[in-house]
């Protein structure tokens, strides 16, 4: 066979196997998302969606201060949180990775453990202890510290960012190990020999090479709290409603499915841009380095 | 040598004194003893799992010291955290930071000491000047070569002016050519620094490039502390003589040993030799029979000064000026550097002499092949 043949082979080898995921993620991701698309330029009278291309739900979207105020809530939550969860994991991730030696992966499955009981569960676990007559308020009037049960505990913005804060947390945690584990001791080692203090060492060594790490874990808590509609609903109270519920409405109860379509694509459009900006302003930024290597 | 010379009378730059070192499961340094003079070139040199690097680290004070003490200038440093010693270390992996450009590098440590921003930089520029580094300030680690890198891992640590200098065999990850380099490079850059180095390799060849002072360590302790000349002349024991390379050991019986004049009388395979003898070597203690392979020649008139033996030529390897002869006698293997002209053929028995001045008698039975590293 000649080379020219063996490189065609390789290349159709290559290309065969990305079939079956090519095909799945096509008709079951794109073809509906697509379809959807189309949706959001056709109009409703009624129950009857009237196929004509307009762009009236996008300007009635991009003007109207609900919508966007939900868009630009649902951006604040998903930055606020993945930032709270950075704060949270980066001590827990920097221990596992250079402190735990024997049970480096007993902790870390701990840490998953509360993914596989579910987002329900999880939720009414936290109503139980949020609660008026919650674990947390009996305890503090037990200990006389309050004498009224402490409302804002649930059904508030506060609740919603803890839940959410609890149950992201782990998304944050594991990439930030990752790239906490690849980090060779040397660079730590070597910033103490030439004077660096533990909050120097952390700041200049080796919070920017974990910049890989942190940008990954940032950006899966993002989305996954933009897109979580249940916790601010159940947990939230007043405060709950969420642009992802708002879709979730005009899907369901409204049915306006061109509107809830079009807004569906502008907060994927905003979700896309910030996660586009947020990428490359790393990848430029001297942290990037830890990505990019020496290449320019 | 000149360099000991040259040292003042005062106390030592370094004192190590019953260094050991425990780990969970085995002891890594059993309780060693040496000194670093001021501006001097010591290695420490040994096998691989020898205890160097633990020793390098307890004094970069990455590791902690079990027992023993560590002096510097006559202050204990046992306690002291790595940022607070007078100390710079050159990674074996030169752990340049991948997020700063060479110069960035370079100035780190001067950047923490809150000296002006144009000391750090004329520092930094006379530093990156002195390992011919200047044109490379503005890249990344990543954009240099590993004889590059190594130049920078050695800027940023002689430019904070540290006491001591500690390399972690920084040579180990060069080609041959650059290694050769370097070396000249390292010893021509203690010199103009007037700084110590103290230096961890298993390159024995490295080793007596460089140094002024030599330890050899062996399984957690020292075998033997001295110039090259001394390690390679005089190896107090088999296995100093064995690691150092090309050296011959025949094992023999004492008769005896005369410890004032350092004579012992030693009965081997190829006769009885009277000749000097290590300190270490006593009756009723094994030892055996020293002398390096370019000492043996072949067989000319014999003469009383020298041991003249027969014996039968197993391998011959070709060497350009010189040929490698590997012979046995009485199941000794001896490999003599002999001159090229000389006659061998395997299988033929070759007469070999060697002078009664260039043999000595060290303590312990030679290293079996499969015991050597």
């Amino acid at each position: 066979m000649s080379s020219a043949a063996i490189e065609t082979k390789r290349k159709r080898t290559a290309f065969g196997l990305t079939i079956p995921t090519g095909l799945f993620v096509g008709t079951f991701c794109v073809l509906p998302l697509l379809v959807l698309f189309s949706y959001s330029f056709f109009q409703v009278d009624f129950v009857a969606i009237i196929r004509e291309p307009t762009l009236d739900n996008y300007n009635r979207i991009l003007h109207s201060g609900t919508y966007m105020g939900l868009i630009v809530k649902a951006l604040v939550y998903g930055i606020g949180i993945a930032f709270l969860c950075c704060v949270i994991a980066f001590p827990l991730a920097l221990f596992i990775a250079k402190r735990v030696t024997v049970y480096k992966s007993a902790l870390l499955t701990l840490l998953l453990i509360p993914l596989y009981t579910g987002d329900l569960i999880r939720i009414f676990a936290w109503r139980v202890v949020l609660g008026a007559e919650g674990v947390l308020n009996s305890l503090l009037q037990w200990m006389g510290i309050i004498h009224e049960p402490l409302w804002f505990l649930l059904f508030s913005p506060f609740a919603t960012v803890v839940v959410l804060t609890y149950n992201y947390l782990p998304f944050m945690v594991f990439p930030l190990w990752a790239s906490i584990e690849a980090l060779d001791d040397s660079y730590i080692e070597a910033a103490m020999d030439l004077g660096s203090r533990n909050l120097g060492v952390f700041f200049k060594v080796i919070l920017p090479l974990s910049g890989p790490g942190l940008v990954a874990g940032f950006l899966m808590v993002f989305v996954l709290v933009v897109g979580d509609y249940l916790t601010p609903q159940l947990i939230g109270g007043s405060s709950g409603v969420t642009v992802t519920s708002a879709i979730h409405d005009m899907f369901g109860a409204a049915f306006d499915w061109p509107t809830g379509s079009a807004l569906a694509w502008v907060l994927l459009a905003c979700m896309t841009a910030f996660v586009a900006i947020a990428l490359y302003t790393f990848y430029r930024s001297p942290w990037g380095r830890g990505i990019r290597g020496g290449r320019r | 040598m000149t360099a000991i010379q040259q040292t003042p009378a005062s106390a030592n730059l370094l004192e190590a004194r019953g260094l050991v070192k425990d780990y969970t499961s085995f002891r890594a340094v059993h309780g060693v003893d040496f000194s670093i003079p001021h501006n001097c070139f010591v290695t420490i040199l040994g096998p691989s799992g020898c205890g160097k690097t633990t020793i390098l680290r307890m004094i970069g004070g990455f590791e902690s010291v079990t027992e023993g003490t560590i002096t510097l200038d006559g202050s204990p440093l046992m306690h002291v955290m790595p940022y607070d010693r007078p100390i710079n270390t050159v990674f074996q992996n030169y752990a340049l930071f991948p997020h700063l450009r060479v110069k960035d590098n370079v100035a780190f440590g001067l950047d923490i000491k809150k000296i002006g921003k144009s000391e750090v930089s004329r520092r930094v520029a006379a530093a990156l000047e002195s390992v011919k580094m200047t044109s490379m300030a503005g890249r990344y680690p990543a954009q240099l070569s590993g004889g590059q890198q190594q130049r920078v891992a050695l800027a940023r640590a002689f430019v904070n002016e540290p006491k001591l200098l500690l390399l972690d065999e920084p040579l180990g990850a060069l080609d041959l050519k650059m290694r050769r380099h370097m070396q000249v490079e390292l010893k021509d850059l203690q010199r103009r620094l007037a700084m110590s180095f103290l230096y961890v390799t298993h390159d024995q060849e490295e080793a007596f490039a460089l140094s002024d002072i030599i330890i050899v360590m062996n399984g957690g302790r020292i075998e033997q502390i001295g110039t090259p000349e001394e390690i390679y002349h005089s190896p107090t024991n088999t296995y100093v003589a064995d690691f150092i390379g090309g050296a011959n050991l025949l094992p023999g019986e004492l008769i005896s040993v005369d410890s004032t004049s350092a004579k012992a009388v030693l009965k081997t395979c190829i006769g009885t030799v009277e000749t000097e003898c290590s300190k270490t070597v006593s009756m009723g203690q094994p030892a055996s029979l020293c002398f390096r392979a370019e000492y043996l020649s072949s067989a000319k008139p014999a003469d009383s000064e020298s041991i003249s033996f027969n014996a039968v030529v197993s391998h011959v390897i070709f060497q350009g000026s010189t040929k490698l002869v590997e012979a046995e006698i009485n199941g000794q293997r001896i490999i003599a550097r002999l001159d090229h002209e000389t006659e061998a053929a395997v299988g033929e028995s070759i007469a070999l002499q060697v002078s009664n001045a260039k043999c000595r008698v060290v303590h312990g039975s030679p290293v079996k092949p499969e015991d050597a590293p």
